[in-house]
């Protein structure tokens, strides 16, 4: 089922959502700095930059997220658990490669022995919203990882910029709920044909080169590679890339209390931090930022396709473009690959 | 129901051997002083780390006073000059940030100012309840079931 | 050339076996970025680059591997930190060998990005001017309308200490006391400088990027770590954010070479520079220390002076 949105209609659209849903979308906070944040009217909207550096996983793992609330009244406690999602949820304006990431994370979550219900619960609430990716940019290699501009997986509704209105495709039933929607008009012949062009052009410009393919199985033997040695050298464990990577799911649970009440906090927590397998006696088995980024990325192209078939990489490039160092995790792909 | 006008919550950090016994010495000398501060007493007005101020002044209270020895006086000869130096630099970094200077306090009280020191408490409590309860940097809600919901969800 | 002049060095180091590895910088990956390198052989001196991409502070490095002897290429800011650290004599016993290059100031990537519309495919330097190209564009920029705040401010931009300087020491900008951010931070009201405050530390993510970059965190266990006692709790509480930036910036006194490395790694592009660069002016004027110029004077905070200004205290 395929509407067209008119880029006139669209504010009124947005308006439209949050009259009847809590609505995520990218929202202003600073120039050049948009954050998936429940959005209160349409004007706070931040479509500006291709991708947010806070990722999609923000709306269904945020990053500081109260489990459970107690609080001792009397003699008894009371307590009030978070994990109930009150409202129906839409997300707007997430890229294929951040969809594609929040399966990634589902994998874990919603796990064979354990599940997460915080996630879960969000996930099973949110209808995703899709946008396509017209301009994707010179560090985006997400056709690399089995993913596109233009991949469809994971959205329920999927929109693709014609510049004077949008192209809405509905692809589940969850989107399906959508359709009577009354800024939806119907399409042209002349909407769909040159959907199908912006779709090859971008197409096109992922980086189509970057060798993760067999990548899993290369790395088998190389935990104690001296390759290791010299990767690291740059890195200065600021931890940037983790929290901006879309799959990336460490987190640390802390019980935040004074006196007779508290909260159990979870917040996001990273590999490359110095502290983060300190163990009691002291001992730490990742002391030095070697073991760190050997961590790193052995857990996502060597550890985690073993035990899910799928590397938990999809290519969005933000860890290269803000990591300070410059450290180019497609560079290192390459020199794996090259040995 | 009678509304009580609100009280400042004060919080002293005193030096063992100059203020604290000054204050000992305002209430064996039955002076009155306002009951709005709370004593912590340290060995030394040196030992204040600016964590301290700030940890009290996200927790709740109003203002903070930190009272040492004269300077020459120091029990450890020279704590209180390197007190010094720290709260001044704190004292002008606070108030660059928009944190009244009012709030943080300084004072050289010594054993035998029982006086002086409640003249002091007396004068910042004043100069506190003018600026009203702090409101910014308070961390506010903290939790329970009761309390409001945390301001990012 | 400098660039040149840096790899003639660094060879000859190399190959005497005066240091055991030489931390410069080489291409970056992407437009308008340098990276740093780790030079170990004397044939891959020719991976050193010098030019204004050249951003990051590398005495951060010198913790990381301080158990080598290491030539380190210092800009103006980079030498002062390594001086700061030499006050707190942290290399005592293994002092790095400094490779001085009086600094032609960096360039602000993200101030050239903004200036642009699409996507920067190639950056080239060309004397005084940035060429930027991109699909279907090419600009020419001024290169000196693109430069860091902290650098258009910087009055240290030769290396005040270094063991060999590559290029004649620059004329620097007579003594300034003031930084744009910081002047224009403070002719704001008390409500308004906090609201300014609140709102750019309400982007943080608390990914410490700031604190890793900077070459003067080197805590063993930083304050945000300790758990006994809890100063802060590890959530994104307004609260919490603002004590984190406040206390880490305090933590810089008399410390700080306002390099700007804080804000160029963060990722939210928060402002942090204004904060540090006050602490320095008061440090300044209240205790008449300059970071990284006396390499013998004691730390500020951890002296006195008896007649130091109190006329604060009741």
């Amino acid at each position: 089922m395929k509407f067209k949105l008119e880029k006139r209609d669209f504010k009124p659209f947005l308006q439209s959502l949050i009259d009847g849903y809590d609505l995520y979308a990218p929202v202003h906070l600073a120039e050049g700095v948009p954050v998936y944040r429940k959005m209160g009217r349409p004007d706070e909207v931040d479509l500006s930059l291709l991708n947010p550096q806070k990722s999609l996983k923000e709306v269904f793992f945020p990053q500081d997220e109260v489990m459970f609330r107690y609080e001792k009244v009397d003699q008894e406690t009371q307590m009030v658990s978070t994990e109930e999602v009150k409202r129906e949820r839409v997300v707007l304006g997430a890229r294929p490669c951040d969809i594609e990431a929040i399966s990634i994370i589902e994998e874990v979550f919603s796990g064979r022995e354990y599940t997460d219900i915080y996630f879960l619960n969000k996930r099973k609430a949110t209808t995703i919203i899709g946008m396509a990716c017209h301009q994707p940019l010179p560090t985006c290699f997400c056709s690399s990882t089995g993913g596109g501009p233009f991949v469809r997986k994971g959205s329920d509704l999927f929109l693709i910029d014609l510049g004077e209105a949008y192209l809405v495709e509905i692809l589940t039933e969850k989107g399906e709920a959508f359709k009577k929607n009354k800024f939806f008009k119907k399409t042209s012949a002349k909407n769909l044909q040159l959907a199908k062009e912006l779709e090859e052009k971008a197409s096109k410009k992922t980086d189509s080169t970057i060798p993760v393919k067999g990548i899993d199985q290369k790395l088998d033997q190389w935990v104690e590679s001296p390759f290791w040695d010299r990767v690291h050298e740059k890195c200065i464990s600021c931890r940037v890339c983790t929290y901006l990577c879309p799959t990336c799911h460490c987190f640390d649970i802390m019980d935040e209390a004074l006196n007779e009440k508290g909260q159990r906090v979870r917040n996001w927590d990273s590999c490359l931090s110095e502290f983060y397998t300190l163990e009691t006696s002291g001992h730490n088995p990742r002391a030095t930022c070697r073991e760190r980024t050997r961590q790193r990325l052995m857990h996502k192209f060597n550890y985690f396709p073993k035990i899910f078939d799928r590397i938990a990489c999809v290519g969005c490039g933000r860890c290269i473009l803000y990591c300070p160092v410059n450290f180019d995790i497609r560079e290192v792909i390459k020199e794996i690959n090259a040995k | 129901m009678m509304e009580k006008s609100w009280e400042p919550k004060i919080l002293a950090f005193l030096c063992n051997w100059c203020s604290y016994a000054g204050a000992d010495l305002a209430g064996t000398s039955r002076i009155q002083y306002p009951s709005n501060i709370r004593v912590i007493r340290v060995p030394c007005s040196g030992r204040i780390n600016p964590l301290f101020i700030l940890k009290a002044l996200q927790s709740g209270v109003d203002g903070v006073l930190v009272s040492g020895c004269h300077p020459g006086d120091c029990h450890y000869l020279s704590g209180n000059y390197i007190g010094r130096r720290k709260s001044a630099t704190l004292k002008c970094f606070l108030e660059f940030l928009g944190i009244e200077g009012g709030r943080v306090q300084f004072s050289w009280v010594s054993a035998a100012e029982g006086v002086k020191f409640s003249r002091v408490v007396q004068e910042v409590t004043e100069e506190v309840k003018k600026l009203g309860p702090l409101k910014k940097f308070k961390k506010s809600s903290w939790f329970g079931v009761q309390s409001s919901e945390k301001e990012n969800e | 050339m400098i660039q040149q002049k840096l790899r003639e060095i660094a060879k000859e180091l190399l190959m005497k076996k005066e240091v055991d590895l030489i931390i410069g910088f080489g291409e970056g990956t992407l437009p308008l970025r340098a990276t740093p390198i780790f030079v170990r052989d004397p044939e891959e001196a020719e991976r050193i680059i010098w030019n204004s991409f050249c951003e990051n502070n590398l005495a951060t490095y010198l913790h990381k591997f301080d158990r080598f002897k290491v030539g380190l290429i210092v800009k103006g800011c980079d030498a002062r930190s390594v001086v700061a650290l030499n006050l707190e004599k942290r290399f005592k016993n293994n002092p790095p060998f400094l490779i001085g290059v009086p600094c032609q100031r960096m360039v602000d990537r993200r101030k050239v990005k903004k200036a642009v519309k699409g996507e920067i495919l190639k950056a080239l330097e060309e004397d005084d001017r940035i060429i930027v190209e991109g699909e279907g564009f090419r600009v020419i920029l001024k290169r000196d309308d693109f430069l860091y705040t902290s650098c258009q401010v910087c009055t240290h931009r030769t290396p005040v200490q270094a063991n060999v300087l590559v290029d004649q020491p620059v004329e620097e900008l007579p003594l300034v006391e003031s930084h744009p951010d910081m002047d224009q931070f403070e002719s704001k009201s008390l409500e308004e400088r906090w609201k300014f405050f609140e709102n750019e530390a309400s982007r943080c993510i608390r990914c410490y990027a700031c604190r890793e970059a900077c070459p003067m965190c080197y805590c063993r266990e930083c304050f945000v770590d300790s758990s006994r006692p809890k100063w802060i709790e590890k959530g994104l509480s307004p609260s919490d954010l603002t004590f984190y930036h406040m206390v880490r910036a305090y933590h810089q006194s008399g410390r700080c070479s306002g390099c700007g490395s804080c804000e160029r790694a963060c990722p939210m592009e928060i402002r942090l520079n204004y904060l540090t660069q006050k602490l320095n002016r008061d440090a300044k004027e209240l205790f008449g220390f300059e970071v990284g110029i006396n390499p013998d004077g004691p730390p500020p905070l951890s002296t006195f002076e008896t007649e130091d200004k109190q006329d604060f205290i009741k």
